[in-house]
């Protein structure tokens, strides 16, 4: 699992177009988490990509018009609790509520803990 | 006081637009009612994808941005395919639609769709407008987009009691971009590191594409690539950016290039990238392509990086910029000999074999034919087999004068991308180069050819069948021509007469013979030099195959060629 933190101008289909890059290459997002953040917005999406993906993606998101700023991906174990996901995820945060993967997919836990 | 339909015409008025394309329809109505008077000449097409596809003719060889309207429902979708395209190819494009009124949006109101949702995928830009005093920045920031840095398609979708709304409006405003931390061009050093690397290459490359074309640097480009002295090659949107007669020159590239240019392609161990997304078409197999190379590449658009294999040297930014400042320092540097590389690549050993097999005929009369054209000429290529005869037959240097739709592949393209190649270009000749299965696909718009009277010369290269795909049939799937033949095609000649365009015929025999017949040089002749919109068919040998070609998901090296 990876970790991408993008920076965007609040704009008309701004995160759509975040979310429909990963959704083209039929990548699965279980975690979204989009927030006012200073004067712009953030997304924070946890997906499982290779390494291939994480540069066709973090492009991507740049090429999008309103995208500020992509910090690239970090895998999860590497950052353990210092990520706002993963400290959402350990607190048990209900978003998205039936996310298998989160909840309770044994491989990602442990890299998690 | 203004109508926002008069508001949106004003914008484009501002924006430079003299000429639009499009289909009326219901929610766009009062943008049509608005026409008269405006200052904005709008081309009636017969479908809305001829609009899309003229408009994208227009922006390819005019460098403005093309504009195409439609109304809401069928009229916006019918626009996506032309999107699409505009997206792969870089075309700046502005599609305005009519959308239902705003308080009927969401209900599934008769002729309503979701166009922004619709197009989010493939557009640049977009915007669904909420309110009439956002017309004008929306217009502006739209416009925008689609002409900077990596050209390509906007949506600006109207909601049809927006249009009929008025306010007072103090003219057209601009639109100022904000910055990005990352949107820094590459650093001066880049052509330290570019030149050290030049210098330990052996057997360095030059690769163009269309974004060379799109920089407006075509002379600073030949002028460096005289400088560097290797082999080079073009895509198929790169062709005309190098002049074909410079010795280096060695054609086109990938899955239907030269031998020449995909076997330097191949062995190369530096690869200079001007301006190429790198797709599949180019690289064939992306774990083979280039093996032994490293890569530079100079790119504008930071999300064509790295596609197929990581590249040693990123060069981001305009190559108007950064050609001259590699150029610069190339002066003052001192370069290896690869003159033995150079003999090598660029030698008879390696040379085009002459035209041969069933598609020899074919490939003569379109020799013939574009040997007669006017310098400046433009050729518009649907797609398909007739489109990679074409492409390799293509040998001017009129860096606007090859147009098709390269990356989406989109059949249809030709017929009405030539009627807005000739509007941007009313003295230019215009020879769209179809297929019997394109030509079919927008055979409409020889009306809109016919009402505006332009002297388009169309050529349908007729083998009864879809062409390429039968051809893969052939030497992929067991000669099994499933769905591919199209031997009960219309007499296209009959057709042309219906929409009194003046049609004719010649069939392949006469090109058997070498040189051609006088007669039919002169019939060639009169085709192109008539002021009146011509069509002429071709009766191409239905099992006539394009060659050298690399199959899908080989190396470039590994060229399939014409049987003796």
């Amino acid at each position: 699992m990876h970790v991408f933190h993008i920076r965007y101008r609040n704009t008309q289909g701004t995160l759509m177009r975040i979310l429909t890059a990963a959704c083209r290459r039929g990548i699965d997002t279980p975690y979204v988490q989009a927030e006012p953040s200073a004067h712009e917005h953030q997304v924070t999406l946890l997906m499982e990509v290779n390494q291939k993906q994480v540069g066709q993606l973090s492009r991507d998101w740049y090429a999008i018009v309103d995208v500020l700023e992509v910090d690239p991906a970090i895998a999860v174990h590497e950052v353990a609790e210092r990520t706002r996901v993963a400290r959402a995820i350990s607190s048990g945060a209900p978003h998205p509520p039936g996310s298998a993967v989160l909840a309770g997919d044994g491989a990602t836990q442990p890299a998690l803990a | 006081m203004r109508k926002g339909s008069q508001i949106v015409l004003e914008c484009l008025r501002a924006e430079g637009v003299d000429l639009v394309f499009g289909y009326p329809g219901g929610a766009i109505m009062p943008l049509y009612d608005a026409l008269e008077g405006s200052g904005v000449r709008h081309i009636l097409t017969r479908h809305e994808q001829g609009a899309v596809f003229a408009a994208e003719g227009y922006a390819r060889v005019a460098g403005k941005v093309g504009v195409a309207m439609a109304t809401s429902g069928p009229g916006a979708t019918n626009l996506v395919t032309g999107i699409a395209d505009a997206k792969m190819d870089s075309v700046p494009l502005v599609c305005i639609t009519g959308q239902v009124r705003s308080a009927l949006i969401g209900s599934d109101a008769f002729q309503e769709t979701d166009v922004f949702g619709l197009t989010l995928s493939m557009t640049k830009w977009s915007r669904l407008v909420k309110s009439i005093q956002e017309i004008p920045a929306v217009i502006a920031e739209g416009f925008h987009w689609a002409r900077s840095g990596r050209p390509g398609p906007v949506v600006i979708d109207i909601p049809t009691d927006l249009l009929k709304a008025s306010m007072e409006f103090g003219g057209a405003v601009k639109f100022t971009p904000h910055q990005r931390p990352a949107d820094t061009p590459a650093a001066p050093e880049f052509t330290d590191t570019l030149v050290a690397m030049l210098q330990q290459a052996s057997k360095p490359v030059a690769l163009v594409g269309a974004g060379a074309k799109l920089s407006g640097a075509i002379p600073e480009l030949r002028q460096l690539l005289d400088r560097l002295n290797v082999p080079t090659f073009a895509t198929v949107h790169g062709l005309g950016a190098v002049d074909p007669t410079v010795p280096y020159y060695l054609g086109m590239v990938g899955m239907h290039g030269t031998r020449a240019a995909n076997t330097a392609l191949h062995e190369t161990d530096l690869l200079m990238v001007f301006g190429a997304r790198l797709d599949d078409r180019v690289t064939g197999d992306p774990s083979r392509f280039a093996p032994d190379a490293k890569i530079v590449h100079f790119e504008i658009d930071p999300a064509q990086l790295d596609r197929v294999r990581p590249c040693q040297l990123a060069v981001m930014g305009d190559l108007a910029e950064t050609i001259p400042a590699f150029h610069e320092e190339l002066r003052r540097a001192s370069l290896p000999d690869c003159s033995r590389w150079r003999a090598v690549a660029c030698g008879p050993g390696r040379a085009e074999l002459d035209p041969r097999g069933l598609a020899q005929p074919t490939i003569r009369f379109l020799d013939e034919l574009f040997s007669r054209l006017p310098e400046d000429s433009v050729i518009v290529a649907d797609v398909g087999q007739h489109q990679m005869w074409a492409a390799q037959r293509y040998h001017s240097d009129s860096a606007r004068g090859f147009i098709t739709s390269g990356g989406l592949g989109a059949m249809g393209f030709a017929l009405p991308a030539a009627v807005g190649v000739q509007l941007a270009q009313p003295e230019t000749t215009v020879l769209c180069v179809s297929g019997d299965g394109g030509i079919q696909m927008n055979i409409q718009e020889l009306a809109t050819i016919r009402r505006l009277g332009l002297p388009i010369k169309t050529v349908i290269i007729d083998n009864q069948y879809l062409g390429m795909v039968r051809q893969w049939q052939q030497l992929f799937y067991q000669r099994n021509y499933a769905e591919t033949d199209l031997s009960d095609n219309p007499d296209f000649v009959e057709i042309a007469k219906a929409y009194r365009i003046t049609g004719q015929r010649i069939h392949e025999e006469v090109m058997r013979e070498f040189p051609v017949a006088a007669e039919t040089g002169d019939q060639l002749d009169r085709f192109l030099r008539s002021r009146e919109p011509e069509l002429l068919v071709f009766d191409c040998h239905p099992e006539a195959n394009v060659y050298p070609m690399v199959p899908a998901g080989a190396a470039l090296s590994e060229m399939l060629f014409e049987e003796e």
